[in-house]
């Protein structure tokens, strides 16, 4: 195989989401037949509960297309999570597996040692039809990881870091190597294999290593066949970033790749509002460090800080580990799990001309509710202290933090 | 779609990402209105002057972003080709998908201008600029998207296949 060269692959599940039933070439055309109901999984998240009548008429349209169709493996509200976040904790990624999603973020799954791409709902009925897809193939960027992380930095610093460097790499694919690797546990590395979307790279893929096997028998998957790059495998280039330098990082507002900063360097800039979650960021560790840093504090009264659990396991364990109460106390808003304000969905969208800092996955222009806003991209560490502080701030200058 | 297809060009700069070309609103709203609103938060108003035929020419990592049906929207308002310095993989699937080429072409953007008239030959995979009749040569589009293309989107390879329910959810 070369860059350039088109590869058909069989699939070994499909993921569906509710956002489906808001794509007219899905509820005009609907499949009339698939290729294994059983491989064929539908979570909702993106509009969870339906904020307004639109919504309620495409997740009501979904709905009947999993009766119509006999998909059992079906996640409705109150049963998932965000699908990337609610797979890897369901057991569903584990090495050498193919998945198609209706989502961008899909390069998350690549945290698994497998490869799942995002594909528009059109393109996801011919998965659902035929259990099959194509992929392109493309150079590869090795980007080699040592050290640990240190003081208040987190996987999304270790990510932003590296967005600033490398800029957007269209139909290109990383793979992640080094020591540092082991250092990073499954969440951590899963919030970088997500963000790599916002690079444009088709695929971004974690080695197969004790760390994943650990996680993945937990969930009760035994046997499967890691992968592991040909000895004799050719780089497009290779980046090196040692993980202990790394200092809490902010993307500006529109924009990811070659648009970062050290927080230091922006800090001061008031924010009207101040969001954590995402598929990305909404895991037990960002409410842990949310709780860890808004413990015995109040959100500062100049904004106001959203927090949205990626899945409905977090969102338990984050109420029975006492996180979600300390959130609660500090005055902050604690939503179910969805996408949500993550991209303009509901709960929590800017007016126009506000400021906002988010934990969450994209910062486009408009993105979040109004296009007058700015949006700023950090750490849920970041974002937290920020919400604490009024302005942005790092994580470092809220004492107690660490 | 045609092997040949000549348009005037609106120019892009790098970045141009999905939720510019279908913003948030796009989803609640009825199927025909959506494509008012492409390009809605980085230049308001261009969507209405947009002409049946005209193609779009933009700088690095075009359609960087979500699987939304930005494309759809392109289409919707009449684009019938979108060339730019790189573009992004799942934007690329989105656009074919939706009967819509793209190009790829490594310094497209010096060459081409907001306003300049441009022909494609996708059989000889050159572009011509009408002022000065300059040609450019592009890579040939793989067969497996031009003929998702020539069948005006994947629904539609789908249908002939048998696939499609005739009833509408
Ligand atoms: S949380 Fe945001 S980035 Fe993740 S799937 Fe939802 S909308 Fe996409």
């Amino acid at each position: 195989m070369e860059p350039g060269d088109i590869v058909t692959v069989s699939v070994d599940r499909v993921i569906l989401l509710d956002i489906a039933g808001q794509h007219p070439e899905l509820i005009q055309n609907p499949p009339a037949r698939v290729f294994d109901p059983s491989k064929i999984s539908v979570v909702f998240d993106h509009f969870v509960p339906a904020p307004n009548v639109e919504m309620a008429n495409g997740t009501a349209k979904i709905r009947k297309l999993v009766k119509r169709l006999n998909l059992n493996d079906f996640y409705d509200y109150g049963s998932g999570g965000i699908a990337h976040a609610f797979a890897a904790e369901s057991g569903w990624f584990y090495p050498g597996q193919i998945v198609a999603n209706t989502d961008s973020h899909s390069v998350a799954a690549g945290a698994f040692n497998m490869l799942s791409r995002g594909l528009g709902t059109p393109e996801l009925m011919q998965v659902m039809c035929t259990g099959k897809t194509w992929f392109a193939v493309g150079e590869t960027l090795k980007v080699d990881l040592s050290g640990k992380l240190s003081g208040m930095s987190e996987a999304k610093d270790v990510f932003l870091k590296m967005a600033g460097d490398l800029g957007d790499m269209p139909n290109m694919n990383i793979e992640f190597a080094g020591d540092g690797v082991m250092a990073l546990n499954m969440d951590q590395r899963t919030v970088i294999s997500t963000m790599c979307a916002e690079l444009s790279v088709e695929f971004a893929v974690f080695p197969g290593d004790e760390v994943l096997r650990s996680y993945v028998q937990e969930r009760g998957v035994q046997e499967y066949s890691p992968v592991s790059p040909d000895p004799s495998a050719s780089y497009a280039g290779a980046y090196q970033l040692d993980m202990s330098e790394v200092v809490p990082m902010a993307a500006l507002p529109d924009s990811v790749a070659g648009n970062t900063r050290p927080v230091d360097d922006i800090q001061g800039i008031k924010v009207d509002q101040c969001t954590i979650g995402s598929c990305a960021n909404g895991k037990l560790s960002d409410l842990e460090v949310a709780a860890r840093i808004l413990k015995g504090r109040k959100v500062h009264p100049g904004t106001r800080l959203i927090v949205t659990p990626a899945t409905q396991s977090i969102y338990l364990r984050g109420m029975e580990l006492g996180y979600i109460p300390t959130i609660v106390k500090a005055g902050a808003i604690v939503t179910n799990p969805t996408c949500g304000s993550c991209m303009g969905g509901h709960m929590g969208l800017l007016a126009d001309g506000e400021t906002a800092i988010t934990s969450t996955t994209r910062n486009f222009k408009g993105r979040m509710g109004s296009r007058d806003a700015r949006i700023y991209m950090a750490s849920s560490a970041t974002v937290a202290a920020s919400a604490v502080a009024g302005e942005i701030v790092s994580p470092s200058s809220i004492p107690g933090g660490s | 779609m045609d092997d040949k297809i000549s348009g005037r060009v609106w120019g892009f700069g790098d970045d141009i990402n999905t939720d510019l070309m279908y913003p948030h609103i796009c989803y609640t709203l009825p199927e025909i209105d959506r494509p008012k609103y492409t390009m809605w938060a980085n230049r308001p108003g261009w969507a209405s002057q947009v002409n049946r035929g005209d193609i779009i020419v933009a700088g690095r990592n075009f359609g960087v972003g979500s699987s939304r049906p930005a494309a759809a929207n392109l289409v919707g308002l009449g684009i019938v080709l979108v060339m730019a310095e790189t573009v992004n993989g799942l934007f690329m699937r989105n656009a074919v998908n939706s009967g819509l080429p793209v190009l790829r072409m490594d310094g497209i953007t010096q060459w081409i201008a907001e306003g300049d008239i441009i022909q494609v030959d996708f059989q000889n995979c050159t572009v011509t600029r009408e002022q000065d009749g300059s040609v450019r040569e592009f890579n040939r589009i793989p067969d497996l998207l031009m003929n998702i293309v020539r069948s005006g989107g994947i629904i539609e390879v789908l249908r002939s296949q048998g696939y499609i329910d005739s009833e509408p959810l």
